[in-house]
């Protein structure tokens, strides 16, 4: 009856879309450092850290206002205590357990093992409980709990919570840590040291009557001053003996202190470039929309120099060489192979919201071909462009679901034709195609806010900014008018070509919007 | 200035695609392969005399499409340092080979990474433009663009060509005017607004294949 009633309750939790969407929320809010709102909670919690140190420290010489004790003690504490528990609930599923657990019982045809699935739970749960990072939360909140003085140290627990939102001494944490093996073998060398050289020094000091050091305590205590180069000089040896351990100690004190420190810069050396990365994918996930070029080849270096004008541009590139050479000409740029699905997981890349066109453009059929695939067995809106290198291979990019191919030599062909053949029209096509002189040819959307001030073509005015019509788009028919004639109307989503120099489209683009302003 | 023959310097894709294009504008085409002992076959040493003879070199085009760029490069000074009125219309991939092959004395250079770039990406920020322009380029619809050069005694001779309205009279749209001197100056710049048009000034127009035609006559156009 318990059974199943546990079971119940955890295929409803599992299914239902509210329980499981707040879920999602606190975990994002907690964990997911991608997640838009979380630096607001972290700066709110970071603050409330800073808050209860400030008290702390006035504390000390001066009284402070019971509202700020209170505030400290109670409103903080317990604010860390919903974030404890929030922490606690969200590490893990209850309900998935029970359900993996029913599920494999029914499967093998046994009866369900409840207890098997509450033992994993516990498990779960109490491997949160005793992880670094929760222990210190929990000592966080105990100043609630006991207003003993002593114990108000443990609001410096807080300090360390400081872990949990500060990226950059998680990353010192992370580099440190993979460095451990050669870390404790210093702190084993170190403490043998201190061993020895304190042993040695309280045999040869402790019985002499003028010498400072008189217990082992002080031998150990002078150990650790002297190894750590810090030598205050308040105990100093006075026999030879003496003198010559601290001879000793000075000299591996150089040697342990130097070795820590190529320790943290070798570490952070071979890590510099995962930070970077890492620094970058973050700044990619806030990323609003950008173009994403596969494969950094000559084309691909002039076509992000272009984009760049109005676009983000992000580059990936397998051959690292290659990504250097893109860093240096100022693009963010990884080392990540386009053509694995493993790479856009990495990037978490939001393909359908913040790309706005995938271009393959690396020198590769091959290549082009194979990212084409990945990208398309995932995402099947996402508009893709590619160069083609060998004309044979244009149905391979084709199926491989490339949106628009791009064949250079047949660009070639074309111009040549309409260089021998008008070559005077020729210029001026290619002039305004590269902004010659400042004049362009551009196209204008005809937005909701424009319709309001002008209905018909006539009514543009692109004369008075001197700006040529070349035609309309009709975005319903899909049909190019040129040289519309005055009385055409204008309709929701059609566009306008227009050539003129490109500060006064600019100006004539504005002054269609504006014109509804000025209206009132 | 219409020539009556290609001669296509290099065999290789591009070869293809160039050939296909421009085969319609010349009487004869001829095609020369970097490599001894073929037909067509031509050596960076050459000194031409047989292509001299071969072909009459005033009234010829020659494109250097070698992908090996300091081959490219070389042919094209060779063939200028031998003939030095000869239009030589030379394949470049980027912007350094692009200046090389002018100071090699290419008249015309097409640098094939630059354009290919310019129009993917035109492609991407203006669709509309793109698919117009590419329809007036290459045909695929009765617009087209065309140049055309102001006859003697032109009634529109004297006046300035931003005050005339092309488009609702003529059906025209004028986006350029090209100089006696070559320059060019698109229509509403500030010198093309004050210049006034003389005969031997080239339209560079817009317009259905009817109206540029009718446009021609009334305007006299020489050619």
């Amino acid at each position: 009856m318990i059974k199943r009633l546990i079971i119940d309750a955890a295929y409803y939790l599992d299914t239902t879309e509210s329980y499981q969407k707040n879920k999602r929320f606190f975990y994002n809010l907690l964990e997911n450092s991608n997640y838009r709102y979380k630096k607001y909670f972290d700066i709110f919690m970071m603050t409330l850290i800073l808050i209860s140190v400030v008290i702390l420290i006035r504390e000390v010489k001066s009284p402070v206002s019971e509202y700020l004790t209170f505030f400290s003690a109670y409103i903080i504490s317990i604010i860390f205590l919903i974030e404890y528990l929030f922490r606690f609930w969200i590490s893990s599923s209850v309900s998935r357990v029970i359900i993996e657990q029913h599920e494999h019982d029914i499967t093998i045809g046994n009866e369900f093992k409840l207890y098997k699935a509450l033992k994993k739970i516990a498990r779960q749960k109490l491997k949160y409980v005793f992880s670094i990072k929760a222990i210190i939360d929990l000592l966080a909140i105990l100043p609630f709990f006991h207003q003993l003085r002593l114990l108000r140290i443990f609001i410096l627990f807080r300090v360390f919570k400081l872990f949990r939102y500060a990226k950059s001494i998680e990353t010192f944490t992370s580099v440190i840590t993979s460095k451990k093996f050669e870390f404790i073998t210093l702190f084993v060398f170190a403490t043998i040291v201190i061993s020895v050289s304190s042993v040695l020094i309280y045999v040869m000091e402790a019985n002499n009557p003028d010498s400072p050091i008189d217990t082992l305590f002080e031998a150990v205590y002078w150990s650790i001053v002297t190894i750590s180069t810090v030598g205050f000089g308040d105990i100093t040896p006075v026999t030879e003996a003496g003198r010559i351990v601290a001879m000793f100690v000075i000299v591996a004190g150089i040697g342990v202190f130097s070795f820590t420190t190529s320790l943290i810069v070798t570490s952070f050396t071979e890590k510099l470039d995962e930070i970077k990365d890492t620094k970058a994918i973050d700044d990619i996930a806030k990323l609003r929309e950008f173009y994403l070029i596969c494969g950094y080849s000559n084309v691909a270096k002039e076509v992000a120099k272009a984009l760049r004008k109005n676009n983000n541009i992000i580059i990936i590139e397998e051959d690292a060489k290659k990504v250097e050479m893109a860093k240096k000409d100022g693009f963010i740029s990884l080392n990540y192979d386009p053509g694995s699905i493993e790479s856009y997981k990495k990037l978490r890349i939001d393909i359908d919201t913040q790309i706005k066109a995938i271009l393959c453009l690396s020198h590769s059929d091959v290549e082009n071909v194979y990212t084409a695939l990945t990208v398309r067995s995932f995402n099947k809106d996402v508009f893709i462009l590619s160069i083609l290198i060998e004309k044979t291979n244009r149905n391979k990019l084709s199926f491989a679901g490339v949106n628009e191919i791009f064949y250079e030599k047949e660009l070639v062909g074309i111009i040549a034709k309409e260089f021998v053949g008008q070559p005077v029209a020729f210029e001026a096509i290619h002039a305004l195609r590269t902004n010659y002189n400042g004049i362009d040819i551009n196209e204008i959307l005809i937005t909701q806010r424009i319709l309001k001030s002008y209905a018909t073509v006539g009514e543009l005015q692109n004369k008075k900014y001197r700006i040529i019509l070349l035609g309309l788009h009709k975005n319903k028919k899909r049909r190019f008018y040129f040289n519309p004639i005055d009385s055409t109307f204008l309709e929701l989503g059609d566009y306008i070509l227009v050539i003129g120099n490109a500060l006064f489209i600019e100006e004539f683009k504005q002054s269609l919007n504006k014109k509804v302003n000025d209206g009132f | 200035m219409a020539f009556s023959n290609a001669l296509i310097f290099g065999v290789n894709e591009y070869t293809l695609e160039i050939e296909k294009n421009i085969s319609s504008h010349y009487k004869n085409v001829y095609i020369f392969e970097l490599a001894k002992d073929v037909e067509n076959g031509f050596d960076l040493s050459d000194n031409w005399d047989d292509l001299n003879k071969k072909v009459d070199i005033n009234d010829s085009v020659a494109f250097c499409i070698l992908e090996d760029m300091a081959e490219n490069i070389f042919l094209t000074i060779s063939l200028r340092d031998t003939f030095k009125d000869l239009v030589i219309v030379a394949l470049a991939q980027n912007k350094e080979s692009s200046d090389k092959l002018k100071l090699a004395g290419a008249s015309r250079v097409l640098p094939t990474t630059q354009t290919t770039a310019n129009v993917i990406v035109e492609m991407l920020e203006k669709p509309i433009v793109t698919e117009v322009l590419h329809n007036i380029l290459y045909e695929k619809s009765s617009l087209q663009i065309a140049q055309i050069k102001i006859g003697q005694n032109s009634s529109f001779a004297g006046m300035h060509p931003a005050d005339v309205e092309w488009s609702s009279t003529h059906g025209i749209i004028v986006i350029s005017i090209v100089h006696e001197d070559m320059s060019r100056d698109f229509i509403y710049s500030s010198k093309a607004k004050h210049h006034q048009i003389k005969s031997g000034d080239i339209f560079v127009v817009v317009g259905y294949e009817r109206d540029i035609k009718e446009f021609e006559k009334l305007i006299g156009a020489d050619e």
